[in-house]
Order: C-alpha cells, then sequence, then structure tokens
C-alpha cells in the first residue's frame, strides 16, 4: 500500500541521520556537513508526510 | 532591558491572553469531551499552532539552544529524529481518531483500557504519566525560572517566575478548558516563530552573516559542527536522547490525546503538515540561536544560560527582546497548561470514575477541574529543586513513557495483544526506567532511553504470549477503525 511505502521511506531518512553523521561527515567541519545533511532530512520528511496524508482529504468528501 | 519593561511585556501578554481565552469560549463545555476534546471539533490551523506550542515548550528555546552550545550540531540531528517520529501521526492519527468518534473516548488510557478490556491498563497508564509528565512541567517551569533570572540578572527571581508561570497555566486551562489552552497557544505560537526567527537573522547578521557564523565556528569550536564532536554527542548518548523522542507523538498523552480532538481527517491533516513547517523552522531557529551564542560568548557557565545571555545582548534591540523572553514564558504555560488538562482528564476519567463506580459525567468534570490546580502544585515543587541541564531530564520523562508504546501499537496492529502483556509492559517499564536513573542511568553502559523501548516491547509480547485476548472489545475496536479507513480509500 502506498502509505507503507511512504512511512518505510521515512524509517531509511532516520536510519540514514544516525548513520551518515557518525561515519562519512564525522569530520567535515562546516555548515555543509552534517548540519545541512540533518537540515536537508527535515524538509525531506515533511514532503514524505504531505505524499503519506493525501488520502485524508478524499476521506472527508466521501 | 530594564525590570519595569518586563513587567509590562508580561502584562501586555496576559491581557491579550485572557482576551482570547475568553472569547474561545463555547456552549457545551459542560461536559468531558467539551471541557477536554473542544467537543472534537477543532479546525486545523489552530490545532497545528497548538500542536506546535504544546510540543515546543521553554525546553525549545532555553534547552535545545543550551544543548548546541554545549554539543554542537548534534542537537539538531536529535531534534530532526524526534521530528520524523512526528509521521507516526499520519498512521496512528486516523486510527486514534476513528475510535475515539466511535466509543467517545476522552483519554488515550481510557482507549487502551477498551481495547485490552481492562480498567487496571487505563489506571496505570493514567499513573504511569502523571509520574513521568509532573517533573516534565517541573522542568518548561525551571526554564521559565533560569530565563527570567538571567535577563534581568537576578531582579526577577527564578521562584517569581516559576509561581507567575504555574498560575497563569492554570488561568487558562480553567477559562474554557481546552479551547482556551488551544486558542492562547496559538497566539503565543505565531508570535513566537515571528519573533524568534526575526532575533536569529539580527544576531547572524550582527555576527557577520550566515557563512563568517560558520566560518568562525570551524575555526574556533570545530566540535561543535560535527558528531561526536566535543563527546557530549557519543553514538551512545545520541541513540539514548534521540529514540524515546522517536516515539513522542504516540508516548505522550498531552498530544495523543490532540489526535482526538480535530473535527475531520482534513483537519488533521493540517494539523500535522502545519506542526512540521512550524516545527522545522522553530527547530533551526533554536539550533542557530545556540551556535550564535557559542559564537559571541563562548565562555558562559552554565550551557542554560546561551538563551538569555543571547537575548539580554546587544545584538537584540531590548524591545525584541522582552518580546522573545515573554514568548518563551508563554510557551513554557502553553505546554503546561495542555499537560495539566490532559492528567487531570486522565486522574477523572480513568483513576477516579474507575475506583468509584457511577460516577456522572458531571461529576468527573468537577474532579478534573479540582485536580488541575493539584498537578501544578506538584510540579511547582520539584522545579523549586532546580536541576541541571533541562534537556536531559526532560528526556528523562520521555524514556519512561515509552511504556505505553508498544500497548498503543499493538491495540491497532497485533491482535493477539492481551491486558496483561499490556499491564507488564507499562508497569514493568516505568519500574525499570525508574531503577535505572536511580541507579546511574547505565546497564551494560547503556542508557534508558535506550533499553526502554526494547524492554516495553518485550514484556507486552511475553505477557500476551502468556494469556488469551478478550476477543469481543478486540473485534468492536478493530471494526470501528476499518470503517473509517475503508472509507478513507
Amino acid at each position: 500500500m502506498a502509505r507503507d511505502k511512504w512511512m518505510g521511506a521515512v524509517g531509511v531518512v532516520v536510519v540514514l541521520c544516525y548513520l551518515v553523521p557518525y561515519t562519512l561527515l564525522s569530520n567535515v567541519v562546516a555548515w555543509y556537513g552534517s548540519f545541512l545533511f540533518w537540515s536537508g532530512a527535515g524538509v525531506v520528511v515533511i514532503a514524505l508526510n504531505i505524499f503519506m496524508t493525501r488520502p485524508f482529504k478524499e476521506h472527508d468528501r466521501d | 532591558m530594564t525590570e519595569s519593561m518586563i513587567w509590562m511585556a508580561i502584562a501586555i501578554y496576559l491581557s491579550v491572553s485572557v482576551m482570547i481565552a475568553f472569547l474561545s469560549r463555547q456552549k457545551g463545555v459542560e461536559s468531558m469531551s467539551g471541557f477536554f476534546l473542544g467537543n472534537r471539533q477543532m479546525n486545523g490551523f489552530v490545532s497545528a499552532l497548538s500542536y506546535s506550542a504544546t510540543t515546543y515548550s521553554a525546553f525549545m528555546m532555553v534547552g535545545l539552544a543550551g544543548l548546541t552550545y554545549a554539543g554542537g550540531v548534534g542537537a539538531l540531528g536529535f531534534e530532526i529524529i524526534y521530528f520524523a517520529g512526528v509521521s507516526l501521526v499520519a498512521i496512528f492519527g486516523p486510527r486514534f481518531w476513528a475510535v475515539g468518534r466511535a466509543f467517545g473516548f476522552v483519554t488515550p488510557s481510557e482507549m487502551l483500557g477498551f481495547r485490552y478490556h481492562s480498567k487496571a491498563v487505563a489506571l496505570s497508564m493514567s499513573i504511569a504519566s502523571c509520574i513521568f509528565l509532573i517533573p516534565y512541567c517541573a522542568v518548561q517551569l525551571a526554564g521559565v525560572g533560569y530565563l527570567l533570572e538571567g535577563m534581568t540578572n537576578g531582579a526577577i527571581s527564578f521562584t517569581s517566575g516559576v509561581l507567575l508561570a504555574t498560575a497563569i497555566a492554570i488561568l487558562f486551562a480553567y477559562v474554557a478548558g481546552i479551547r482556551s489552552v488551544m486558542w492562547t497557544d496559538s497566539l503565543q505560537a505565531l508570535v513566537m516563530i515571528v519573533a524568534s526567527t526575526l532575533v536569529a537573522l539580527l544576531v547572524i547578521q550582527a555576527l557577520g552573516g550566515f557563512g563568517e557564523l560558520f566560518d568562525t565556528l570551524a575555526r574556533e569550536h570545530p566540535d561543535a559542527l560535527t558528531v561526536p564532536g566535543s563527546g557530549l554527542f557519543s553514538l551512545t548518548t545520541f541513540l539514548g536522547l534521540s529514540i524515546p523522542w522517536f516515539f513522542f507523538s504516540l508516548s505522550n498523552p498531552q498530544v495523543s490525546q490532540r489526535l482526538f480532538m480535530p473535527a475531520s481527517l482534513s483537519a488533521m491533516r493540517q494539523m500535522l503538515i502545519g506542526f512540521m513547517v512550524f516545527g522545522f523552522v522553530y527547530t533551526l531557529v533554536s539550533i542557530l540561536w545556540g551556535f550564535s551564542a557559542l559564537t559571541a560568548f563562548p565562555g558562559l557557565e552554565r550551557a542554560d544560560l546561551a538563551t538569555p545571555t543571547l537575548l539580554g545582548s546587544d545584538f537584540i534591540p531590548p524591545l525584541l527582546g522582552v518580546i522573545v523572553m515573554v514568548g518563551i514564558l508563554a510557551a513554557a504555560v502553553s505546554t503546561i497548561d495542555s499537560i495539566m488538562l490532559t492528567l487531570a482528564s486522565m486522574l477523572s476519567r480513568d483513576v477516579y470514575a474507575h475506583v468509584k463506580s457511577d460516577v456522572s459525567e458531571k461529576r468527573q468534570l468537577l474532579v478534573g477541574k479540582f485536580v488541575v490546580p493539584v498537578i501544578a502544585l506538584l510540579a511547582l515543587g520539584f522545579a523549586e529543586l532546580q536541576l541541571d541541564l533541562i534537556a536531559v531530564l526532560s528526556v528523562a520523562a520521555s524514556s519512561g513513557l515509552v511504556a505505553v508504546v508498544p500497548a498503543i501499537i499493538g491495540a491497532f496492529f497485533w491482535q493477539r495483544g492481551t491486558a496483561f502483556g499490556a499491564l507488564l509492559s507499562i508497569l514493568g517499564t516505568s519500574a525499570f526506567v525508574l531503577t535505572m536513573y536511580a541507579t546511574g542511568n547505565a546497564l551494560w553502559g547503556l542508557p534508558a532511553g535506550i533499553w526502554g523501548i526494547a524492554v516495553a516491547t518485550l514484556l507486552f509480547i511475553g505477557g500476551s504470549l502468556l494469556t488469551t485476548p478478550h476477543a469481543p472489545s478486540r473485534v468492536a475496536f478493530l471494526d470501528a477503525v476499518n470503517d473509517v479507513l475503508a472509507k478513507r480509500r
């Protein structure tokens, strides 16, 4: 189901939020390191939630 | 900024808020769902702002900025993982909403009590929530205390600040229950998002711009831009902080109760997305405050002073500093009044009405209203203990509240879940987390925040497999959910 797919994507984002800053970015001393990565993750989460809750609108129109 | 200016700002904030609280009154608050749920008719916009105000408290502007000051960018990661956890609302929101309407649930604990056909489950969740959330309220009050004391150089004492916030929270909760709380929350959230963003922009500009701020950090505090950085955000600590917060939207009844309130699923969607946009901006602003304070005032005695120092500095016009400071006071109030109402509704609905038989709706409401100030006074007592580093204590509450998460997930997604499993999980995990905190918060090197969810899940599954589920309540409960979801497809 579509909603599960979006939720799975949120799960992937969360795992990356732990993995990437503690490995790949642990030596990047700049704004484009962990700061940018986690900020980007926040934007992605918002987008995923917009997609995930689209059916809520249809519910009320029935 | 003078003391009289601060008192003047507080007076203006109070007058406007009280006016809004009274305007929010509506007929029909003399029932439990009227007083505590706004008759399940809240619109999306107010719900979004109020959800934000309830979640983001003094912790955010004082605690998160302080955590950034002390430990660097890891504070952002921690908050973003919490943020991703709010996506659980997209899964559980419509389900809570559906059963709330079908069975008239007022509290999440009442919902669990019905699903597992057990008064003891409802009762234990209510009591566990009180044990962990009253200290959490205290953390918010202490935030206000630090802030007012820090910004006025002690002219307004810690105790005066704490007393003031408690009195305002009781007032807002009494005028029209959740409606007055949500409307005053909305005012606070709107003022705060504008004012705090303005502060961040002004400070960053004064420090030479965004690029210069980060260049200075890279030069003088390189640890602040990476994890584990200076060591505060070791992976273990980071996991211990962020895992409980990931489940915040389910584990904390003052926000999960909100899932019963929207007038429609569209309103719930607006609440969720609105909250996320608001929360994202607010998070970045708080982190930038912490970074700015670290650049401009690197030698502060305590990290919690980062925000007060910044607001009292020459970077900020005094008027804006005062507005934000009163905004932070209001943020603490908006969190505390919601928690007080939720705990009061749980204590009257799930404790009092279960212990005494045949309690009328009117009587429950009366008891609920009586409990509100009692909770406030308990929180006041804890706040006076003046514990250090606000964020860490607040996370202790979150670790404990995780106890209810498996029982909530199981209610909707695991037919085999039983009352015994739920009870064992809630009581066992609460006792486990309390013991962990009492004995230094480390078991085989890992904190309660990491253990909590694992212990709760094991106890829930183990206890459920040993006993038989109550089929009729499960069937009725899941049928109500399926009716709504089927309509959605």
